[in-house]
């Protein structure tokens, strides 16, 4: 008896012990060591690998400090940096998503401090966000969106190829008139004919990528907005309804485009990616797609307008968190990150652009398209489509979220749900906006 | 004396018992505390309160929380954004519809594996599979088996004539797909229902079989009554799972078409995990603890009417 009371005076010692000890403060990093940085991010083993090799690359180059990657699950990347900002223990900096970086940087999780202050060259402009018009935080890369297609399709339709300069962009009507004579049904009819059957398409013509920020772009090129100039308020007016039907009516009316509820972000997978669609809008990042489609042929063109030629860029922008003890450290460190040169691997992949202006010279795009094995095969149709548009700023403009705070809660609490029944058809585009109008409004004020 | 000495050993042996008892519950309460009830608490405070996770950030522009009463609380309600009615109402709707469907399917299957069939096993196996497999795996399969262009269930459907339906992107027809999953899922509730049929006593069987009793009268008459305290536990814990629904939302509808899958946890988890709105958050959760709480209390008080203990004189 009285040695089973000391085993269990033993066993209660070392869980209080375990429990005292796991509760414990961590250990202070070495302070004679270099500082140390923990930077947080997301992405597929190969982008995660392609970070860490920047990284290793940074901490060799310079003795003051070592950054550590803190790898997350794209999934729940925002929860988890939320919950450590709730205990202050968020990394030092740290990819941050896009519809989310205005709203951290109003609720005091994103540092105040300019990374770029004094910087000889900033990123583009577009891809700064700014919270009341200043910045507070800067994408790493540039993208913008563009028609991918499928050459094969339109070869064995005989059928000319998509435009790939910005000045023959084809109008709206013209590019359903295309996708209709490029979608077949089981017995070779198109959508045109009597006895088309809308239930055994077996060829689409074209699509839209209805993922809901993307829509933004049809909007502003049919000559309406989705938000207010300064980011306060919910425009949604006609033309950007009308826009959204435009899209809708692809699968709805003109039978092209296979259906897309909007709900996830995988525009060129749901399209071109199928193999059995000739085109669909998607981001510059489909060039990396290139060694995951081996079996799909696929090419870039400029997006089809509808009034004006419009285009939106967007990346995602590394971040100094508020919690950071070394600042100027962040900085430096993200100063270096962000620029091409220091990290080529995602640009040459062909996930990214680069974000800052020197770039796109004429005698430095050999540096990253000529020598991007993923964007040689689309030729010179990728400096036309992509980097042209991407330079032209009367075309291509700021995504709503680089000066739109909530726009998480805006897309995704109330528009992207809501649009489903647009795109399923069961409302129309202006019956669902105007049924949402005040959620939206209430979502974009917090 | 040696009665009194009797008495008092048994005092003494009786408080021991109980000073190790309560040794023993030490770590059972402590862990329920730590893990369960202070958090529980703790949630449903910050439901009076303003507070955004930028309030816990150091140096935040926001300061510090805000007492604000039952502010959340009605602001859950009144907000267009969030609409926190609608949340109750489809998740309750979605949850009984499960559990009604599971219930129905399940104590069918379990019925039909009860007996002398051949491959039994294998059967019992393949019943029970799809309750293992993780659930946001079987939703994304699920979605694609659904799927509009290229899903089998509308191949299927446009080989037998009719039209293609888009099962999870109508909000005519979401909930009833759903709740097929739900069903699909629900191996747990046959494994439990079989094992109740197993113990059903046989000699009532017999006893009827004799008096002449087919198998549709033994079923309702002796299978079904025995087996009401299995069905009742079997209801309680598909009610739990399912009006705590999540994963269909966030793997799957977004809470949509419209509005129609915006469960009460996905809006939690919406507005505390990513909208940093851990006041209404707080909220949410404190309703949804009283509404879960309520179909229990209906599901327990409505079980006295109807569950059938073997060995009582009457239904209790």
């Amino acid at each position: 008896m009285k040695k089973s009371r000391y085993i269990a005076l033993i066993l209660a010692s070392l869980m209080l012990f375990a429990l005292i000890t796991a509760c414990g403060d961590k250990a202070d990093p070495a302070s004679d060591g270099p500082i140390q940085l923990v930077f947080s991010l997301w992405g597929d083993p190969a982008e995660q690998e392609t970070t860490q090799a920047a990284l290793d690359v940074y901490n060799n180059m310079q003795d003051k400090v070592y950054v550590t990657a803190l790898q997350i699950g794209r999934d729940d990347y925002v929860e988890r940096l939320q919950v450590m900002a709730a205990n202050n223990e968020m990394p030092d900096c740290g990819m941050v998503a896009e519809d989310t970086a205005i709203g951290w940087a109003r609720d005091g999780l994103l540092s105040t401090y300019d990374v770029y202050a004094g910087a000889s060259e900033k990123p583009l402009d577009y891809v700064i966000f700014k919270n009341e018009g200043e910045p507070v935080a800067y994408s790493s890369a540039n993208e913008v969106l563009a028609i991918w297609y499928n050459p094969d399709i339109f070869d064995a339709a005989g059928v000319a190829y998509p435009p790939a300069v910005s000045a023959n962009a084809w109008t709206w009507d013209e590019f359903v008139a295309v996708a209709k004579s490029l979608t077949f049904d089981a017995n070779g009819n198109n959508p045109d004919d009597a006895d088309f059957d809308a239930n055994n398409i077996v060829q689409y013509g074209g699509s839209v990528n209805t993922y809901t920020w993307q829509l933004e772009a049809f909007a502003l090129s049919n000559g309406g907005r989705f938000f207010s100039q300064d980011g306060k308020s919910i425009v949604f007016d006609d033309a950007a309804i009308e826009a959204i039907q435009m899209i809708a009516d692809l699968h709805l009316v003109h039978k092209v485009a296979p259906f897309n509820d909007g709900t996830v972000d995988d525009g060129f997978f749901l399209s071109v990616g199928r193999g059995d669609t000739a085109m669909g809008t998607d981001g510059q990042w489909v060039t990396g797609f290139r060694g995951f489609f081996e079996d799909v042929n696929y090419q870039v063109a400029v997006l089809p307008y509808m009034k004006q030629k419009a285009n939106i860029a967007t990346a995602g922008p590394a971040a100094m968190f508020a919690t950071t003890q070394y600042p100027e450290e962040t900085a430096a460190f993200l100063r270096w990150y962000n620029d091409p040169e220091n990290n080529m691997g995602p640009i040459i992949e062909g996930w990214w652009m680069p974000n800052l202006l020197s770039w796109y010279d004429d005698a430095k795009l050999p540096a990253w398209i000529d020598a991007s094995p993923v964007r040689v095969p689309l030729g010179d149709a990728y400096k036309t489509a992509i980097v042209d548009v991407a330079m032209d700023l009367n075309i291509t403009k700021s995504t709503a979220w680089y000066y739109t705070p909530n726009t998480y809660e805006v897309y995704t609490g109330v528009l992207q749900p809501a649009l489903v029944e647009v795109f399923q058809g069961s409302k129309t585009a202006k019956e669902v906006i105007e049924a949402i109008r005040p959620a939206m409004e209430a979502a974009l004020a917090g | 004396m040696l009665k009194l000495t009797r008495k008092q050993k048994h005092s003494e042996n009786a408080i021991k018992e109980e000073r190790a008892a309560y040794l023993f519950l030490i770590p059972a309460f402590l862990g329920l505390s730590l893990i369960t009830y202070i958090p529980l608490l703790t949630t449903f405070i910050m439901g009076f309160f303003n507070l955004n996770v930028g309030h816990l950030v150091q140096n935040s522009p926001l300061g510090s929380p805000e007492f604000v009463g039952l502010n959340n609380f009605v602001d859950i309600f009144e907000n267009p954004s969030i609409d926190f009615l609608n949340s109750i109402t489809v998740t309750v709707t979605y949850a009984l519809m499960a559990v009604f469907a599971s219930i129905v399917y399940s104590f069918f299957i379990a019925v039909l594996l009860n007996r002398k069939i051949p491959a039994r096993g294998f059967f019992r196996a393949v019943f029970y599979v799809p309750y293992v497999l993780p659930a946001a795996a079987s939703m994304v399969t699920w979605y694609f088996l659904f799927n509009y262009d290229g899903g089998i269930i509308n191949y299927l459907l446009v080989q037998m004539g009719f039209d293609k339906s888009y099962f999870m992107s109508s909000s005519d027809t979401v909930m009833q797909s759903l709740t097929m999953i739900a069903v699909w899922s629900c191996g747990n509730l046959i494994v439990i229902f079989l094992a109740g049929l197993q113990n059903v006593p046989k000699v009532y069987h017999e006893a009827a079989d004799i008096d002449g009793a087919n198998f549709i009268k033994r079923f309702i008459h002796i299978t079904i009554p025995c087996m009401t305290p299995i069905i009742f536990y079997n209801m309680l814990m598909s009610l739990v799972i399912n009006i705590q629904v999540v994963i269909p939302a966030l793997a799957i509808t977004k809470g949509g078409p419209g509005k129609s899958t915006m469960f009460m946890s996905y809006l939690m988890y919406q507005i505390g995990f990513r909208g940093r709105e851990l006041g209404k958050a707080g909220a949410i959760a404190f309703i949804f603890f009283i509404v879960a709480a309520i179909l229990a209390f209906i599901l327990f008080a409505t079980s006295k009417a109807w569950i059938f203990y073997e060995g009582k004189d009457e239904r209790r």
